[in-house]
This record gives C-alpha cells, sequence and structure tokens, in this order.
C-alpha cells in the first residue's frame, strides 16, 4: 500500500513545524508515478474507504442495541432495524431505576482502578524491562498463568475471603466501592503489564545510561524520561483499564448485592429478567449511555495517542 | 543540592501522625467492626431476581417494615441467585429470606441453606394444591409459594378462530395458513441450538415420556430415571416428525429470543409460551387467546411443567424471627399475592387471588386451569439438574432430523453417568 | 563527614560518595520531592497497617496479625534498602496479586483434593444440624398455638416464655423451659387474632424488643411430653420432634418414626442406609487423589480431550492472528495524519469495546440464527450456522475478530506512533521503499513491543469461556454425546461438568482445572524461551 505513495510524503513533521502544514522536502527528487498533487485519492481517498468499511464492520450490531433501546417492546430480536413505535421510553424508564447512582459508582471505581492499576502495571513493566533479577523470568510466566485459571472456580475462595475481610474490616468489605477496587488492583499485574513491558524494551537503554551519568536516581529516570516516551501506550492502558472496570460484570453482581452500591453493569442486569428477556430495552439504552464516558475518555485521551513523539530516543 | 531537610524530624513527625490518625480511625472500626449485627432497631435482609418482580418486592418489603418497625432491605440479585445464596450461606453471609424457584428445593435442602415451614391448615388451604405440592420436599413444607406457572397455546385469534384439539389439528392449519402466505411459520415453539427440554415437555408427555417416576410416598424417584426408556424413544419419534425434516413445526433456530417477535408480527398464529408474555402482548393490538397444548391424537395428555416462586427463610440467617414472620404471615396474604400480579403476570398461587383477577384478566386464569388440570409439577430433586443439558441436547438433535432412539439413549446414558 | 571531607582534600582521586547502607537516600534518591514523597508513603503504610491490626487483635486472630507484620516490615525493609531497587516497583503489584488472584487459586487447587460441592460444602457437624433441623414435624393431632412472645420481667434480660393460645380450645397457656401451664382466662387480655396482649408477671414484646432477643428465642422451647413446643415466626407456635436424630454411639442417624438407620460414610461425606440410599445433607470430605483419577478415567473426557486442545489452541492463536492482523492493517491504514477525520474514526471504531461483552456476544449470536437471523438473510443463505463445526468455528472467530480488532487497532496505533518515526525516515533517505522500510525496520520493532501482548492475549483468549459459551454453547454436539461439543474447549467443558450434573461439583472442576493449567503451564514455558530471543533485539 505504501508503495504507492511518493516518499516525501510519508515524513511526518517534525515538532518544529506547526502541526498541519506539509511542506515538500526539495532534496527528495524522485522520479514518482502520476502527478504530486493529483492523486488526493491514490494517497488519502482509498483510506478513506477502509476507513468507512472498518467502521461499518464494527458498527453494525451496535445499531442493533439502538435499535433495541428505541423500541418499547424491549426484546432482543434482530429482525427489525427500525423498530416499530420507536420511542424514548426507555431512556425515560432507565432513570426511573437507580441507574444515576449506579453509574456514579461506575466512575468513581472506573477512574480509580484504571489510574491505579496503570500506576501499578507501569512500575511492574518498568521493573521488569529495565532491571535483570533472579525470578524475573518466573514472574513474567506467572502473571501469565495466574490469569488461565478459570475465574469461575476462584470465586468460591473470593466469596469466603471476603466474608472475612468484611466482618473484620467492613469499609472495604461487601457492598462497598473500595472493597472491589482492592479485588480489582489484584488484575492489575496482567495483560496490561505485558503490553507495557513491551514497549519499554522498545525504548534503549542507552538513555538510562546516559541519565544515570548525569546523576539520575532510578525514580528520576522512570518518572521523568521513560513515563513521558510511552505516553501513547500508557494513554491506551489507562482506557482499556477503564474499560474493562466499567464492562466487568461477573465478579461485582457477587460483591455488590445492595441497591445503592451496585455498579451501572449490575444493575442493568438486574432490570432485566433471568431468562425472559423482558426489559431487554432498558438494558440496551444503559449500555448505550455508559458508553457515553468510554468515548469521551477516548476523545480526550487521543490527545496523547497521536501525540507524536520528540521520537529523540535515538539521539547519538 | 545541599540544603538539608531535617528529614529525621520530618520522618517522625509524619508517622507520629499516621499513627494516630490510625489508632483513632482503627478504634472506631474496631468498635463496629466486629460485630456486623445492627443492635439499634431492627433487621431484615431479602434476595430476590431481577425484573419487574423484583421491583414490586422492593415496594412490599418496604411497607412491611414500615408497619412494623423493620429496616427491610431487598437486594436484587441479577445472575445465578440460586448459587450466590448458597455460596453466601456457607460463607455465613446470607440474606434472611430468599425468593426463587421450587425446583431450587432440592439442592437448598442438601446444602442446608434453608428451613422448613410450618403453615397452619387456614394457610394452607388457601393455596392452590399444586403449589403446596411444588413446595414440599421429603414430607417438609419448604416455601410459601406465590406464583405459579406453567406453558400454554397462545393462538392468534384473527388467523386461526378455533383452539385446535391435537397437535395434529394444529400443524395441519398451521400449514394451510402458511399455504395461503397468511404466515411463515407453523408454530413458535422455542427449541435453539442446543434444545429446551422445558417447552418440549407437553409433547414429550403426550407421546409417552416420562422424567422420574413417583415414589410410593409421593415425590420423584431419582433411581427411575424414563429418558433412555422405550417410552422416550418413542415420544421422540413423534416430535422427531414434527421437526426439521419431517412438518417443519419445530425448528431449531426458534428460541426464546424471538418467538414473541415471530407472534407480534404476526409470522406465526401459534405460540407456546407462558403467562411472562401477557405484559408484552399487553402493548401490541393483538387479537388473541390462550389454551392449554393439545396433545398427540391418541397419545397420553399433555403435560407442562409448573414452575412455583416461593418464600424461603433461609437457615443461616441472622434473623429467622423476623423472616418467619414476614415470609409465613405477611407473604402469605391475598393483598400481597395481587400487588405481585400486577407488577408481573405471573399466575398468583393464592386461590383467593386468582378469584379476584377473574373479571380482569381471564386469560390468566385460564393458564391456571390448564395448569390444573394437566399440569406436572416440575422435579425438585436435586437429580433433575443433570436432566436438562442432555436432553436438551438429544431434542435438537432429533428435531435436527438425527435417530431418535440413539439420541435419546445417549442423553439417557449421560445422564446416568452424571448422577452416579 | 569531616572525615571524608579531609579526605576528599587530601587524595586527587574524584570523591566517591558512598550511599548509606540502608535509609531513606540509600537507593540514590536525594531530591526533597522525592523524600518527601517518600516519607509519607511509608507512613501511610505504617498507618493502614495499624488500622488492619486493630480488628485483627480484637478479634484475637494472630495468624492474620503476623501477616500484617510481616508485610508492613518487608515494606520497609523494600523502600529503605539499596539493594531491592527492582522490588521497589514489582511490590505494590505484586502483593495485590498474591492476595486477590494467587491465593484464591491456590485454595481453589486444594479444594481438588476434596469433594467439595453441593451436597458437601460444610462439616459434618452442620450435616447433622440441618438433617435434625429439616426432619422436625409437627406432632399429630396438637393444637395450632397463636403465640405472643414475653419475658418474665425485663423485656431485655428476663427469661424468655411463651404465651400460648389455642384458638380451637379456647384455652392459654404459659410455656416456660419447664413446660406448659394454663392461664386462667379472667388473668389475661386477648386481642383481636387470639394473641395475648396482657398477662400478669409477664412483659409481651413488641417487634423491636423480639428481634433483640432473636438467639435467646431461637433456642427457647417449650418442652412437652412428645417433643417440644418452638414459634414460627412472631406470632405462630408448634409442638414439634425432630423425627432424626444422631446417635454418636453408632455414628448414625436414626429416624424415629420408621426405625431405618443411616450410617455415616466418611470416604464419601454422606450418611447411607443398608440400601445405599443416602441423605441429602452430606458434608466436605478430604478424597485425596479421586477426582484426579476420576478425570483421567472419564470415558467423555478421553474420547475428546483431543479434540478439544487442539481446537481450544487453535481458537486461541486463530484469535490472536486475525485480530492482530485487522488491527494492524486498519491502523497502518488510518495513521496518515493528512487524513482527515482520522479522530472520529478512531472513536467509532472503538466503540464496540465500549459495549458490554455479554450483550454483544448475545447480538451476535442472534444474528447468526438460521431462519431469521442478520446474516443469513444479508446473504441469502440458509446456512445453519451452529450446524455444522467447521461452520460454527467460523462463526466464533468472526465475532472474536469484531469484538477483538479494535483492541488490536488502539494498541498499533499507540505502537505506531511511538516508533520513531526518524528510523522510517532515515531508512528512506537512503533510497529504501517504504514498504521495505515498514518491513524491515518498522515491523520488527512493532512485533517486539507486541509480541509480549499477543502472548498475554493468547492466553486469555485460551481460557475464554464467555466467547464460546455464549455464542455457541459448545455446538454442534454429536449425536451420541451431549456432554463435548464441537466448539468446546476445556474451559466450558469444565463448566458444564462442574455444575451440569446433579449439583455443582468443584472439587472435580479443580482437578480439571489444575491439569489444564499444567498443560498451558509447560506450553506458555516453552514459547517464553522463544520471545526472550525478541526482547534482546533493541
Amino acid at each position: 500500500m505504501s508503495e504507492l505513495i511518493p516518499p516525501s510524503e510519508t515524513m511526518e513533521p517534525t515538532p518544529i513545524r506547526p502541526p498541519g502544514e506539509q511542506v515538500e522536502e526539495p532534496r527528495h527528487e524522485v522520479v514518482r508515478l502520476g502527478s504530486a498533487r493529483g492523486g488526493w485519492f491514490r494517497r488519502v481517498g482509498w483510506r478513506h474507504i477502509v476507513g468507512l468499511l472498518a467502521l461499518a464492520f464494527s458498527i453494525f450490531p451496535i445499531l442493533f442495541v439502538v435499535s433495541a433501546a428505541l423500541n418499547p417492546l424491549g426484546t432482543l430480536s434482530s429482525s427489525q432495524l427500525i423498530p416499530t413505535g420507536a420511542s424514548f421510553e426507555n431512556f425515560t424508564k432507565l432513570f426511573d431505576t437507580s441507574f444515576p447512582r449506579w453509574f456514579l459508582n461506575t466512575m468513581i471505581l472506573g477512574i480509580a482502578s484504571a489510574a491505579v492499576s496503570l500506576f501499578i502495571s507501569s512500575c511492574a513493566a518498568y521493573g521488569f524491562s529495565r532491571f535483570r533479577f533472579k525470578g524475573r523470568r518466573f514472574g513474567l510466566l506467572s502473571i501469565l498463568l495466574v490469569q488461565m485459571f478459570p475465574q469461575f472456580l476462584a470465586i468460591v475462595a473470593l466469596y469466603l475471603m471476603f466474608a472475612t475481610i468484611t466482618d473484620l474490616w467492613p469499609p472495604i468489605g461487601f457492598n462497598t466501592v473500595w472493597g472491589l477496587f482492592l479485588l480489582y488492583m489484584g488484575g492489575a499485574l496482567g495483560v496490561n503489564t505485558w503490553l507495557m513491558k513491551g514497549f519499554f524494551d522498545t525504548i534503549p537503554k542507552d538513555l538510562d545510561e546516559s541519565a544515570k551519568v548525569d546523576g539520575a536516581s532510578h525514580a528520576q529516570i522512570f518518572f521523568g524520561i521513560i513515563l513521558p516516551l510511552v505516553a501513547p501506550i500508557l494513554a491506551v492502558t489507562g482506557l482499556l483499564a477503564f474499560i474493562g472496570v466499567v464492562n466487568e460484570f461477573l465478579i461485582a453482581s457477587i460483591f455488590l448485592t445492595e441497591d445503592s452500591a451496585k455498579t451501572a453493569a449490575v444493575g442493568l442486569y438486574g432490570l432485566v429478567s433471568e431468562e425472559r428477556n423482558n426489559n431487554f430495552g432498558v438494558f440496551a439504552a444503559g449500555t448505550l449511555i455508559l458508553a457515553i464516558p468510554v468515548v469521551a475518555l477516548f476523545q480526550f485521551l487521543q490527545r496523547y495517542i497521536v501525540g507524536g513523539l520528540t521520537g529523540g530516543a535515538v539521539k547519538g | 543540592m545541599k540544603r538539608k531537610l531535617p528529614i529525621v524530624r520530618v520522618a517522625v513527625l509524619l508517622a507520629v501522625v499516621a499513627l494516630v490518625v490510625s489508632a483513632c480511625g482503627g478504634g472506631g472500626t474496631g468498635g463496629t467492626g466486629g460485630g456486623n449485627a445492627e443492635t439499634s432497631g431492627a433487621q431484615l435482609t431479602i434476595w430476590v431476581g431481577g425484573g419487574p418482580s423484583g421491583e414490586a418486592t422492593k415496594k412490599l418489603g418496604a411497607a412491611w417494615g414500615e408497619e412494623n418497625g423493620v429496616n427491610v432491605a431487598v437486594q436484587i440479585i441479577p445472575e445465578n441467585l440460586q448459587t450466590q445464596f448458597v455460596t453466601a450461606s456457607q460463607a455465613g453471609k446470607a440474606p434472611d429470606v430468599v425468593m426463587g424457584a421450587h425446583d431450587w428445593i432440592g439442592n437448598l435442602v442438601q446444602n442446608g441453606a434453608i428451613d422448613p415451614i410450618q403453615m397452619t391448615e387456614d394457610t394452607r388451604a388457601a393455596y392452590e394444591k399444586l403449589a403446596i405440592e411444588a413446595v414440599t420436599f421429603n414430607g417438609q413444607t419448604y416455601g410459601v409459594p406465590f406464583t405459579m406457572n406453567n406453558i400454554v397455546l397462545f393462538r392468534n385469534t384473527d388467523l386461526a378462530p378455533q383452539a385446535p384439539s391435537s397437535i395434529e389439528d394444529l400443524v395441519a392449519t398451521g400449514k394451510q395458513l402458511k399455504a395461503a402466505g397468511k404466515t411463515s411459520e407453523i408454530l413458535a415453539l422455542p427449541v435453539g441450538p442446543i434444545g429446551d427440554a422445558y417447552h418440549i415437555n407437553p409433547l414429550y408427555t403426550s407421546g409417552g415420556g416420562y422424567m422420574f417416576g413417583q415414589q410410593p410416598e409421593g415425590g420423584y424417584d431419582p433411581k427411575d430415571l424414563g429418558v433412555g426408556k422405550p417410552s422416550s424413544v418413542q415420544a421422540y419419534e413423534k416430535i422427531g416428525a414434527l421437526g426439521e425434516k419431517g412438518e417443519g413445526a419445530l425448528k431449531r433456530s426458534i428460541t426464546t429470543d424471538n418467538i414473541l417477535s415471530l407472534f407480534t408480527a404476526k409470522k406465526t398464529a401459534y405460540m407456546i409460551s407462558g403467562p411472562w408474555q401477557f405484559a408484552d402482548l399487553k402493548k401490541t393490538k393483538l387479537h388473541y387467546d390462550v389454551s392449554p397444548v393439545p396433545p398427540f391424537e391418541g397419545g397420553k395428555p399433555a403435560r407442562p411443567f409448573i414452575t412455583v416462586d416461593a418464600a424461603y427463610v433461609a437457615s443461616k440467617g441472622q434473623n429467622k424471627l423476623l423472616a418467619q414472620e414476614f415470609v409465613t404471615n405477611y407473604w402469605s396474604t391475598p393483598e400481597v399475592n395481587l400487588a405481585l400480579f400486577k407488577a408481573s403476570p405471573n399466575v398468583p398461587a393464592l386461590t383467593a387471588a386468582l378469584e379476584q383477577i377473574k373479571a380482569s384478566d381471564p386469560l390468566v386464569v385460564k393458564v391456571a386451569e390448564a395448569g390444573r388440570a394437566s399440569g406436572e409439577i416440575m422435579p425438585s430433586i436435586p437429580a433433575m439438574a443433570a436432566v436438562w443439558d442432555p436432553l436438551g441436547k438429544a431434542e435438537a438433535a432429533v428435531i435436527a432430523g438425527a435417530n431418535p432412539n440413539s439420541s435419546v439413549s445417549a442423553a439417557g446414558k449421560a445422564i446416568q453417568a452424571s448422577l452416579k | 563527614m569531616a572525615k571524608s571531607e579531609v579526605r576528599e582534600e587530601l587524595t586527587p582521586t574524584p570523591p566517591v560518595k558512598k550511599p548509606p547502607r540502608f535509609g531513606l537516600e540509600a537507593d540514590g534518591t536525594s531530591s526533597p520531592a522525592g523524600l518527601i514523597i517518600k516519607i509519607a508513603v511509608l507512613a501511610m503504610v505504617l498507618g493502614i497497617a495499624v488500622w488492619a491490626a486493630l480488628p485483627l487483635l480484637a478479634n484475637d486472630r494472630w495468624v492474620g496479625l503476623a501477616i500484617v507484620v510481616l508485610v508492613t516490615a518487608l515494606l520497609f525493609y523494600i523502600y529503605l534498602s539499596p539493594r531491592t531497587v527492582p522490588a521497589k516497583y514489582l511490590i505494590p503489584g505484586t502483593l495485590f496479586l498474591i492476595a486477590f488472584q494467587i491465593v484464591p487459586v491456590l485454595y481453589t487447587m486444594s479444594t481438588a483434593f476434596t469433594n467439595f460441592g453441593d451436597a458437601h460444602r460444610g462439616s459434618k457437624q452442620e450435616a447433622i444440624a440441618a438433617i435434625e433441623g429439616t426432619s422436625v414435624q409437627q406432632v399429630p393431632g396438637t393444637p395450632e398455638y397463636v403465640l405472643s412472645l414475653a419475658t418474665k420481667g425485663d423485656p431485655t434480660t428476663g427469661d424468655i416464655v411463651f404465651l400460648l393460645t389455642d384458638p380451637a380450645a379456647k384455652q392459654s397457656f404459659v410455656g416456660t423451659s419447664q413446660g406448659l401451664e394454663e392461664l386462667a382466662a379472667d388473668d389475661i387480655q386477648l386481642g383481636p387474632d387470639g394473641k395475648v396482649v396482657e398477662a400478669p408477671g409477664y412483659t409481651v414484646l413488641n417487634i423491636g424488643q423480639a428481634s433483640a432477643r432473636a438467639e435467646d428465642i431461637s433456642q427457647f422451647s417449650v418442652p412437652t411430653d412428645r417433643g417440644a413446643i418452638k414459634n414460627q415466626g412472631l406470632s405462630r407456635a408448634f409442638e414439634g420432634t425432630p423425627l432424626q436424630a444422631y446417635d454418636a454411639s453408632c455414628d448414625c442417624i436414626k429416624d424415629a418414626k420408621s426405625g431405618q438407620t443411616w450410617t455415616a460414610d466418611d470416604s464419601n461425606g454422606l450418611f447411607v442406609d443398608s440400601e445405599g440410599q443416602a441423605l441429602a445433607q452430606g458434608w466436605k470430605v478430604n478424597v485425596g487423589l479421586r477426582n484426579f483419577t476420576d478425570v483421567l478415567s472419564d470415558q467423555t473426557l478421553r474420547a475428546s480431550f483431543l479434540k478439544m486442545l487442539i481446537w481450544n489452541f487453535g481458537f486461541a492463536i486463530g484469535t490472536v492472528v486475525i485480530t492482530f492482523a485487522l488491527g494492524l492493517l486498519v491502523a497502518i491504514v488510518l495513521n496518515k495524519e493528512e487524513l482527515k477525520g482520522r479522530r472520529i474514526y478512531r472513536s467509532l471504531i472503538i466503540l464496540p469495546y465500549a459495549m458490554p461483552v455479554v450483550a454483544m456476544y448475545l447480538v451476535w449470536r442472534d444474528m447468526f440464527n438460521t431462519d431469521f437471523g442478520l446474516l443469513n438473510r444479508m446473504l441469502g443463505t440458509h446456512i445453519n450456522w451452529f450446524g455444522s463445526t467447521a461452520s460454527a468455528m467460523f462463526a466464533i472467530l468472526l465475532v472474536q475478530l469484531w469484538l477483538g480488532y479494535n483492541y488490536m487497532f488502539l494498541v498499533c496505533t499507540g505502537a505506531l506512533q511511538s516508533i520513531s518515526a526518524d528510523l522510517t525516515e532515515a531508512a528512506q533517505v537512503d533510497g529504501a521503499k517504504p514498504f521495505y522500510a515498514f518491513r524491515t525496520i518498522t515491523f520488527p520493532l512493532l512485533l517486539v513491543a507486541l509480541a509480549p501482548l499477543l502472548i498475554a492475549s493468547f492466553a486469555f483468549n485460551f481460557n475464554n469461556f464467555n466467547a464460546i459459551y455464549l455464542v455457541s454453547q459448545g455446538a454442534p454436539f454429536p449425536p451420541d454425546n451431549p456432554m463435548a461439543g464441537n466448539t468446546d474447549i476445556l474451559i466450558t467443558y469444565t463448566y458444564r461438568l462442574a455444575f451440569g450434573g446433579a449439583g455443582a461439583q468443584y472439587g472435580l472442576a479443580a482437578a480439571i482445572s489444575v491439569f489444564i493449567f499444567l498443560i498451558v503451564a509447560v506450553i506458555s514455558i516453552l514459547s517464553f524461551r522463544r520471545t526472550h530471543a525478541l526482547e534482546e533485539i533493541n
């Protein structure tokens, strides 16, 4: 695909130039196929097509969720896209329940979990990436292996554990956001650590060395140099952690039984009676509303994800 | 940096502050953290499943709580209520009252999770006989029933004015309608890719099959499994004839997810489902009627499963006194039954309540009558849990056209193996 | 300090400041901000430790207390020592991991050696209590009493008594721990429902007072010659007798009415009679390796194990490969800065990831419906997606692609941004074609960055229960084998085995999980060795 593009235009503007300004480097005189100006389609247009296809692929099942949300009959069936008698009834019904409270709980839990788990993961990833110590590979491997144990079995053990915790320390027991928060921190050292370790590995060790020579401590290297360099992946990981917490249902449903303590995922499932598929419309409406902060957060983080790098990793 | 921080002093100061704060906090929580029962004010915790019924329970619980000065906490557990209740019970965190289906009783009893209930003769007599039978296990009554559901045949009266007298009659009419282009499906009976033994039971029993034999003193006998016996194979031969390779009345692509939309969109004149559909059907302007699921011509009576929802007293609850009071004296009143009915149209289990809704909801009463006439109580013995999955899969295979003998025998063998 | 200063002046060698062997500055932290943060954190740790320790002390939980002390000491050591630098970064996550993941896993593995499951959850004592409790029957011919809970004297401390009324015989009694005594009708006042409202010498309890004495009330009963009178709630009482009672001398349960005896079978945790019939309530016992041998000798498992294992690997690897491929492709295509609307594309493409996974699985399952599903209607076909193995596998992978490619897209976008554009630029200055530059420089770097993620994603999908269970439920099932379907992976099979029988069998499921775990561990270790090479490319 990149063969079609003249070499000069694959250069991203360097940070000095104001963004968006395309400057043609005169030194790269290579024979080009087709005119430089025309061929927008060749350069960019075909990308739009791919983008639209990807978009369509991603969105179309969601349209059914939207359809169910607008359908007062509220059943899950993909036979009709525009339901008969579409209305916003489901949304109003949603606010009759404790949905606002659940939403708030989810946001608090999501943001706190994402932030702290991001911090823990990145610290651990730094440790695994930069230091060589006995048990390093064993540690990495065990993080992975623990994940492979079926969760539905560990639930009984977790329940017993938290029953004791609730007796001894109620503020972090059942039906508290902070107890669930701690439980989620157990998973902080998981896929995300592996993800970030990979990125830490791409940052050359010479950077660390030169900083050390300048007298920086390991913490200063970590916070001052490494973290800013991997900002995009931090943003991505934070977003993924947030999404993961917002959508987590299995453990939360066991942990949070009181209405005012529930997260949105648990509360919404409670609206749908277990086997009868009634009220699916309200559930769909809630789901859509829950997706809004996720998309909003993504918009906010896009700046960091695509911020581009000073890239000056290899300065020589 | 050359200016030296008074490190040691700062450290000591912070440490002291931290200790003091934690000691105060710890003292506070230590006091209330040791015991978790409310010593001020009476407390009652109720667990119930989700949906409109759960919401109604909340209101009813609050009303009782206010009247009696008790703090009632109704908690809605969206998934796996039974499993969570048993786990919580074992961990010492059981609620006081739990609402659930009657077929949980066997499992709850074997885990020591619920207590038997002593009902007065008057209370007992106020209920439908079948409802009381459903909540009886090993000679003891375990729950106070409040709904009694069974499936029936829903019929679009515009398309099929007469109730069919037999399955063959239904299929014939359905085929006529399909040929005339008025409908696209003969019948909406939920099957799904892995089958549904609950909805096929009327046909299964009419064809001669049975689940478990009866013990002499009442109750089901787990040693007498009907699946795998020749009678069950015969029944499935008849069912197979209606399947995808036969009449095309039974299809695996029809599931609980789409029967309602098929029926309301008039793609089929017949639907086999339960009273829970009434709420949504009211929203449409469909003309429909209900009648008992018809049997095979010349076959045994078609017996739908009767499922009863009941309130149970948890063995390991903290407030058994109030739990017993709530369940036996409050939950058994007609007012409560009717309030629950208004929230979710399940057939009430109290005879008096059923009488009261005769005028406003005749269809619900029809469902009850169908149940009374030929319903069989869904077995609540623990062994029943092993039956659903293999039998459902055998059903799906037979409807797809597989040999009934091998499918049903295999199911029987698998069930026997897991019961060992 | 002075000595080293003197030394500095005397010797021409550059001064080497010896770091303190232990303390706040031990690992080279020297900035004031850093030191303050360290102090604050350690102080907080201490505070939390004290707060956690107090309830433990109050409840005599010495093991828990020891753990708290040890952990606090460990934390202090790690953060104040110069030699534990890696640990400083790893210990927070590790502590949480151990507490909330490793400990439950170990506990669950230990249940593999027991028969833990339905009817075998508690101890023998609990089973006996349950058996006796559920066998209480109302003595035939006895009245159904209307009850008033009362105390002799002070409501909070007095002895509990039952003030009973027999509505049929219109008689009232007072029941104490000594037995029943009649109450004269003139002494007492009855309420409208027959309840005793007032009686001399006794205080009738209201609900609040009664529930405050709930424990005493639950243990109280009025002995009679045929059994005992116990309350049922606040306003009813029955005379009942437990039909079944435990006899320690024979370690058995005896039924008073029928004379049947059930003897304790401690190897199975059940009370069994002479014909092998067991009572419903059982208890948890240690069964040693029995679960493991059961797994190994299970016919279904043997026949289908290889098949399930192969599909399990195929599914996990397939998911990773296709999601990565599509995600990378779209990321590269949309990475051009000239492309307007990149932000919109990105936001909308990741939208599926924001939806609850469970709901999306259900939507997709509905779309695969043979007769009414969207896919068949769009394609005009009548494929029974879950009727044949190949189409079922395709359907599952398609759903996985939809669910997962945007995660990969997001990560690849971040990766492409992180990887220095200078490298690609430099390559092109030398005249290399863009695609060649991509293939030899960018892609290997990407792989280094993403290889761990791919491995972790493989691990996650290996046990992706929802992906199979909610979409195909393991279908299609061979007609002779309802237990192991053709799209079952090991974990869905385990789940069905654990919960599909006559009750949950956690011990058996744990044993199977241990086997799965061992297999996966071996394979992961082997593949991990290979990626070790990748790490050092940098």
